[in-house]
């Protein structure tokens, strides 16, 4: 009887156990590694300076002259330099009549490039490739940009394939959330997140105030980030995604409205962006740190900003400063989205950040310009190239995006990074020892001319 | 194509023999345990009632063993429910169906086609001879911008169309379901060839007011089968995310793609496609498991884009005067077919009774050693699906995979049915055609469902449904007041 007892005993047991291994197991393969990036930089006959920039202004016939002074005092005090990408038809001066070809090159252009040396860099090979996310925002073509990338690089026939496009300047988080809940069901994946924007079909023509700021901005780029969940690949991963904090606004019709795509009255195409833009920002911003903060701060720092906020309203003092939360507690390098000086300088404030956390997102914003969705990566190649990254520091990524969204992660670093990037050519000479724009001089008038006797000067 | 069989396979016997056959290799696990259950019970009987109860006495149990072992029991039942795959559950579905005044019948068509394209008499011709032969009826329906002479396709038109197929769409399905938009946790959008900034899944989050934690993605330019990718990457996320819910919308947005040049294999799409658009509501919730329509068995995908003659089969490009459309290549039937056997090959072991298994295999064992000229053995899907929605892509494709897969006019009246009704409305086709069967009142409790779409790419994707209870024949929904005329006859050339 006894042996009968135990045999009856053994089987539950075992089978038991091999449920928890399996359990264990999944639980250990949910982890989201990166293990290797690509910045995009085109050649150096893609430069555009502030001088080309006036130029294009001026042989736009839709563009007056209070236009023009709009424009340069935006681009001059922009932050942005001297050597950002522009896209190509702009140098043929098509800027106006853009064909669907233009974007389509663009974008060939970028995919041809990053993901070739992210994937020889890492030594995986397309076929490998388990998982594709693509974002580009602003264009779409059928097949999808990822089908163009499934076809350029021959990729396997069941890959896992999601072509995100309109999610705005934050869409390369919501790319890493798709491949951070793909990593959860499927083990032994490698994911490829492909992150660009699209400029050429997307130029206004017209003359509405608020959207033709929106041609001066922004400028190419892109990135091609190679992502793993193998435990066994640990030790080569740059970094490990701690947390992931979406925060949508589109319920308040002000924060859907204020950085939108549509027709001016002339019923040409721009993308207007509107004077509340600064204040969905920093609401979307404060919701989504009031999520973000008790996953990434250490016990001790909440429970002090929680004891100082209630004896300040218990005490109702009228002091003036609200007690700030100390964010670099828990976080040792912020990765803020290069929308703009105005955004960086609002970010930094909030979070009373110093001028040397400030420094790889301004300097992005110099050397690269606003390039959408993938200028958190340059920001983080910056950091890369500067060798600030060291092991088991904390990186806390901001973006913001059309919609009003505000996207967060924290990542951890779990190696010492300094690999070649895409700084190579210019890290020494960053940063430099002034950022005010070399036309600030010739294009300082601007700001003093009197519009009734305003005249172009040569 | 024939089964490798000789010529008296028709006769009554040989069919008798087969069904045996299949009933006893699909059954083999109950048939084996019987007759041991039975050697058991007889056992037991045996040894009588006073043997047992000195058996029952013997066994020393005391408080600790009985306390581990209960302890052991309920750990192991709580390990199996844990480590088994949460099942995603379709709670119910809404199709949108446009109002009366977007009608599109033939001679309006080709009265707009005269007039637009008075200066190419050739491509009038060409595009009236598809509308002959394409199966679509009178009653389908395009937006009102496409309704002017010439078509005026602005962004906020577009807008327009967007709004409302999409809201409808909504509104229908949460009338039906009766659950409140704030509530819904995942919210993906898929429509391909309209693309605002912000995105649609933002236009929707801020029509219904949903919350600011809610998981929005919005997935562009995937073509037809775009609809059961959305499925898929809410499974995955339903997989993650317990008790959530997820607000799938699939549709096209017809205004901005309207072709104005004159290049033939690009006007082919504008006779083809037609409004239309679908909101499906996903749970994986216990409380959701009994009011469930369906749940989600399996979702297979396939991409055949390493291939270069797929990949340009349906491309967006420039025609020789600078306009933008869709050229349609003639290969597409047998691409699409060479990606359904790729897709067939990976589902067929999912689903296929065990009966059909072993003939294939064994039809392949015999074509790799014995003879390669065998004929490859087509696995009967019929045993393993009661319904089939086909994309409703256009006749051809109906007729390709009817074809392929031995399917008769019964399985395929659905796809049929709504080509004519509705006509391509892309991703949400498969929606229309669901929707049919239940009208028709065929949709049983257990019944499977194999939804197949084909899509740009070019993609082959297939979704698995199981009928989780008995649906009644819906009291609204598309096909309410035409479905007593359905199915009708659609011959092969309409005169016009």
């Amino acid at each position: 009887m006894d042996s009968f007892l135990l045999l009856l005993c053994f089987l539950p047991v075992s089978y038991l156990l091999f449920k928890l291994f399996i359990v264990i197991d999944q639980k250990r393969h949910q982890c989201c590694y990166i293990l290797d990036y690509h910045c995009y930089k085109p050649g150096d006959d893609r430069k555009i300076s502030t001088e080309f920039s006036g130029e294009i202004i001026r042989r736009n016939k839709n563009l007056g002259l209070n236009e023009y002074k709009f424009l340069l005092k935006a681009i001059v005090s922009s932050g942005i330099g001297e050597q950002t990408y522009a896209p190509e038809m702009i140098f043929h001066g098509r800027e106006t009549c853009p064909t669907f070809e233009d974007g389509i090159t663009e974008m060939d252009e970028f995919l041809n490039d990053s993901i070739e040396k992210v994937l020889d860099r890492s030594g995986v090979s397309p076929s490998e490739i388990d998982v594709l996310v693509v974002n580009v925002s602003m264009i779409t073509s059928l097949p999808s940009l990822a089908a163009r990338v499934i076809n350029r690089y021959k990729m396997r026939e069941d890959i896992k394939v999601y072509n995100l496009t309109g999610m705005g300047c934050s869409a390369s988080l919501i790319a890493v959330n798709i491949v951070q809940n793909i990593f959860k069901c499927c083990k032994n994946a490698y994911a490829l997140v492909v992150t660009s924007e699209s400029l050429s079909p997307n130029w206004y023509t017209g003359n509405h105030r608020s959207m033709i700021l929106a041609n001066c901005l922004f400028r190419t780029g892109g990135c091609a980030v190679l992502m793993t969940n193998k435990v066994t690949l640990k030790n080569r991963a740059m970094f490990k995604l701690k947390c992931l904090v979406r925060t949508h606004h589109g319920a308040k019709d002000d924060s859907f409205s204020c950085c939108i795509q549509r027709e001016d009255e002339q019923g040409r195409v721009g993308f207007h962006l509107d004077k509340t833009l600064p204040k969905s920002a920093t609401r979307a911003f404060v919701d989504n740190l009031k999520v973000m903060s008790p996953k990434i701060l250490p016990l001790t720092e909440l429970l002090r900003f929680s004891i100082v906020s209630f004896s300040r309203k218990m005490s109702q003092s009228i002091d003036g400063s609200r007690p700030v939360i100390n964010f670099k507690t828990g976080v040792n390098h912020f990765c803020l989205h290069t929308g703009g000086k105005a955004v960086i300088d609002g970010i930094g404030q909030s979070l009373n950040l110093s001028e040397y956390d400030l420094e790889p997102a301004r300097m992005t914003l110099h050397r690269f310009g606003n390039t959408s969705a993938s200028s958190l990566w340059y920001v983080l190649g910056y950091m890369e190239a500067k060798k600030r990254l060291k092991k088991g520091d904390k990186l806390f990524m901001i973006s913001f995006g059309a919609g009003f969204k505000c996207n967060s992660c924290l990542w951890e670093v779990l190696r010492d990074l300094g690999d070649r990037n895409v700084w190579d050519d210019c890290i020494d000479n960053y940063p430099p020892e002034n950022l005010a724009n070399p036309f600030m001089e010739k294009y300082g008038w601007i700001n003093d001319e009197d519009p009734s006797t305003f005249k172009v000067p040569e | 194509m024939p089964p490798p069989m000789p010529e008296f396979s028709n006769s009554v016997k040989l069919k008798y023999v087969k069904l045996g056959y299949q009933y006893l290799v699909n059954h083999f696990l109950t048939l084996a345990l019987v007759p041991v259950i039975i050697t058991l019970l007889i056992q037991v009987i045996r040894l009588g009632p006073d043997e047992i109860l000195t058996l029952w006495h013997s066994l020393r149990f005391d408080l600790l063993q009985i306390l581990g072992s209960s302890f052991f029991v309920i750990l192991l039942v709580t390990m199996f429910f844990i480590t088994r795959p949460r099942p995603v559950f379709l709670v119910d579905y809404a199709c949108y169906k446009p109002p009366a005044s977007f009608r599109v019948p033939f001679s309006t068509f080709m009265e707009h086609s005269r007039i637009i394209l008075s200066h190419e008499p050739k491509s009038v011709d060409f595009q009236m001879r598809i509308l002959e032969r394409s199966g679509l009826g009178e009653e389908t329906c395009l937006p009102p911008a496409i309704h002017y002479i010439p078509p005026t396709p602005t962004m906020e038109s577009s807008r327009g169309e967007a709004e409302m197929v999409i809201f409808s769409a909504i509104e229908l399905l949460v009338n039906q379901t009766g659950i409140k938009p704030k509530d819904i946790d995942i919210l993906i959008v898929n429509c391909s060839l309209f693309s605002p900034t912000p995105s649609l899944s933002a236009m929707v989050i801020n029509k219904y007011k949903m919350r600011s934690n809610i998981r929005s993605f919005n997935l562009s330019g995937m073509g037809c089968s775009a609809g059961v990718i959305a499925i898929d990457l809410a499974r995955d996320l339903l997989q993650v995310h317990p008790n959530s819910n997820a607000l799938v919308v699939s549709t096209e947005i017809i205004t901005p793609n309207n072709y104005q040049g004159k290049e033939r294999s690009m006007l082919l799409p504008n006779c083809l496609f037609r409004m239309g658009g679908a909101a499906i509501l996903l749970s994986n919730r216990r409380s959701d498991r009994c009011r469930a329509k369906y749940r989600l068995l399996h979702v297979v995908r396939t991409h055949r884009g390493a291939d270069d003659k797929a990949y340009r089969c349906v491309y967006e490009e420039e025609d020789p005067e600078g306009k933008v459309g869709i050229s349609l290549s003639k290969d597409l039937m047998a691409i699409a077919g060479e990606a359904l056997k790729s897709n067939i090959t990976t589902i067929g072991p999912l689903v296929l009774p065990a009966s059909e298994q072993i003939l294939f295999l064994l039809s392949l064992i015999g074509r790799k050693i014995f003879n390669p000229k065998w004929k490859p053995y087509i696995p009967d899907f019929k045993q393993a699906f009661d319904h089939f929605c086909i994309h409703a892509g256009g006749r051809a494709v109906i007729d390709e995979l009817q074809k392929s897969l031995l399917l008769s006019p019964e399985h395929v009246e659905a796809s049929r049915m709504t080509l004519h009704r509705f006509g391509n409305t892309s991703s949400s086709s498969l929606w229309y055609e669901m929707s049919y069967i239940e009208a028709k009142g065929r949709m049983r409790k257990g019944d499977k469902v194999w939804q197949i779409a084909f899509g740009s790419g070019f993609k082959c994707n297939s979704a698995v449904w199981l009928c989780n209870r008995s649906v009644h024949t819906p009291t609204n929904g598309p096909w309410v007041d035409c479905i007593d005329r359905y199915p009708m006859h659609v011959p092969e050339v309409v005169k016009i």
